[in-house]
């Protein structure tokens, strides 16, 4: 009896380490979420001063990819989370025209246009929105995995 | 300015270009350039218009293009996964001509 119950525990197991292992996509992370909403915050907040000179919030810019360098490499060593990673390397990636290729401008050209800044924020937040509503889709993804389990198991 | 079939207009410019000009990469440009109209046609416009009235320089327009093609890239990244895309999936010759026929289109209106 107490080993008929070992195989079934090693069974139950199993299947959830091949289900997990199959999806290859990292589990929703609530410090994720949370990282990833206060720099959105900080960021617009930032970028709605690019109508005076960067050099008055080269602080607080440096500050903003500080955070962002931390949870990057967070991002980087949590297994299976390739796309969350990749995502966040355009978005931080100089060349690239969003986050960090906002601030490269705004710091090239001292000031930018109001209109610009309104435009360019959209295509920011878009991008940012996109990084939060995949993590939250995470939740979803492994509550759907968990029920498949269950059902199968039952 | 009319912009009414602004993207009507950039779209058959363009696939009249990839006939002239880009035989060989036909196909590939095409399905990019379907890609990118469908999910920028509202953005072309709104931009198209500040362009035309002066509200944004040639400069700011070319960046807001390009970062339409990060965001898509984006999109693309996270539906379709890291291994079926390049990051780089709109090809640049795309974006060129586009950016290329807004601004000959606003001259020619303005």
């Amino acid at each position: 009896m107490k080993h008929l119950k070992l195989i079934a525990f090693l069974i139950a197991l199993s299947f959830i380490t091949i289900s997990c292992d199959s999806t290859r996509t990292a589990l929703f992370d609530p410090y994720s979420y949370q990282k990833t909403t206060e720099i959105k915050v900080e960021a617009i907040k930032i970028m709605d001063k690019a109508a005076t000179p960067y050099q008055n919030h080269k602080q607080e810019v440096e500050a903003l990819f500080l955070e962002i360098e931390k949870l990057q490499e967070y991002e980087k060593n949590k297994p299976n989370n390739e796309i969350t990673f990749a995502m966040w390397q355009v978005l931080s990636n100089k060349e690239k025209n969003l986050l960090a290729g906002f601030f490269k401008r705004w710091e090239s050209k001292e000031v930018l246009s109001p209109l610009f800044i309104d435009e360019s924020k959209k295509q920011i937040l878009s991008a940012l929105d996109l990084l939060i509503q995949y993590e939250i889709n995470k939740n979803k993804k492994s509550k759907e995995q968990l029920l498949e389990l269950i059902n199968l198991n039952s | 300015m009319n912009t009414n079939n602004l993207v009507q207009e950039i779209k058959e410019k363009v696939r009249l270009l990839i006939a002239e000009s880009y035989k060989d990469f036909k196909p590939g440009l095409e399905k990019d350039l379907k890609t990118f109209l469908e999910t920028s046609a509202e953005k072309l416009e709104r931009w198209t218009i500040l362009y035309a009235s002066e509200g944004i320089n040639e400069e700011e327009l070319e960046w807001l293009l390009k970062s339409q093609v990060d965001l898509i890239s984006l999109q693309a990244l996270q539906t379709a996964g890291i291994s079926k895309i390049k990051l780089n999936a709109l090809k640049n010759n795309i974006l060129k001509l586009i950016f290329e026929i807004i601004i000959s289109l606003v001259v020619k209106r303005s």
